[in-house]
């Protein structure tokens, strides 16, 4: 009974501690991670909260309330990182088209000869 | 120069070492300039390109046909042309053809001609299931275009170039033909369809879109085309 607690909170040990190893980290967000993980750390020692909870709002078990918060919490995140994603694939293509367009080689085999431009040496 | 015109096509390239030579080797006397746009290929196609009198843009990675041809339209508007076409590099389109789309738009005045492979006899060697998906990316496009268009993913196009000044085109992969038309119908330009052929070879269907990725199109379309 025990040993399922110790290994969830090593695991969130080990996503918190992932977090807060990038140096560019606010100091905000800092906190929200580490209030996150005292949270869930709570949740996994003492799981009678969240059936309190669950019960105050009217879902049967705690365990149930805890996985539809997760859910529509990884579901705004994906949304959030997909987000990322387009504007992050169209500064990429801006800067490509940037790069083609300055860097165009203009014809080489003498001008406007169509007909010449068949033999490829 | 085709009746006083610029006449300036595009030919978004990937990976296409094998056929791009055959394919320039085609072009009709009356295009000016013809723009290959290598999306970022990993064979000879710039290579072989640069034996041909044609511009060479290089995309430093791969985006897609869509960021390939819009790459070639901003060039060929720098390079003040007065009609862009579009023209694929697999040797699926008959060069003669270009000479069709450019008149329509020269001639007979439109913003846009797009080639159709179903204006005429029923295209030779075309997948079943091809024709089916096509089928139903007409009705999809009537639907949310309003447009009617018999065929709404044929590469061959020509374009006025005021006209394309107005047009966006942010789909990066093949998302970017049914965005072509949408871009019409909300600018409100005119176009006509014009008979085109395709054909259809053991290389092209090898290489050609595949009736799954009709699925990955509206995807595409839906997500907004970033992955």
């Amino acid at each position: 009974m025990i040993s399922i607690k110790i290994i969830l909170t090593i695991f969130l040990l080990v996503i918190l501690r992932a977090f807060l190893v990038q140096e560019s980290l606010v100091l905000t967000k800092r906190v929200v991670a580490f209030s996150m993980f005292l949270v869930l750390v709570l949740l996994v020692m003492f799981p009678k909260i969240s059936t309190c909870v669950a019960n105050a709002v009217g879902i049967g078990r705690g365990v149930d309330l805890v996985f539809y918060f997760s859910h529509l919490f990884l579901l705004f995140l994906i949304v959030g990182l997909w987000r990322r994603s387009v504007v992050l694939m169209a500064t990429i293509t801006k800067l490509s088209r940037a790069i083609a367009v300055q860097s165009a080689r203009k014809p080489q085999v003498g001008k406007e000869q169509k007909t010449e431009g068949k033999d490829p040496t | 120069m085709y009746k006083e015109h610029t006449v300036c096509v595009v030919v978004p390239a990937y990976n296409e070492e094998k056929l791009i030579g055959r394919v320039l080797e085609t072009m009709p006397d009356y295009v000016d300039k013809i723009v290959v746009v290598d999306d970022g290929s990993s064979d000879e196609t710039a290579t072989i390109a640069s034996g041909f009198d044609v511009h060479i843009l290089r995309h430093p990675v791969n985006l897609g046909e869509g960021a390939a041809i819009a790459t070639g339209i901003e060039y060929a508007l720098l390079e003040k042309a007065d009609v862009v076409v579009t023209f694929d590099a697999d040797g699926q389109m008959s060069a003669e053809d270009i000479g069709a789309v450019v008149n329509e738009v020269l001639e007979e005045g439109v913003d846009v001609a797009l080639g159709s492979r179903f204006l005429t006899a029923r295209p030779k060697g075309m997948p079943r299931m091809k024709k089916i998906g096509l089928k139903l990316a007409t009705i999809f496009t009537k639907l949310s275009t309003g447009l009617k268009i018999t065929d709404t993913h044929n590469g061959l196009r020509a374009f006025k170039a005021k006209a394309l000044r107005k047009i966006v085109i942010t789909q990066n992969r093949m998302a970017h033909a049914s965005e072509i038309l949408s871009e019409i119908a909300r600018n409100k330009l005119t176009y006509r369809e014009v008979p085109v052929t395709i054909s259809y070879t053991d290389y092209s269907k090898a290489k050609g879109q595949s009736i799954f990725n009709t699925i990955n199109i509206l995807y595409e379309l839906f997500t907004g085309g970033g992955k």
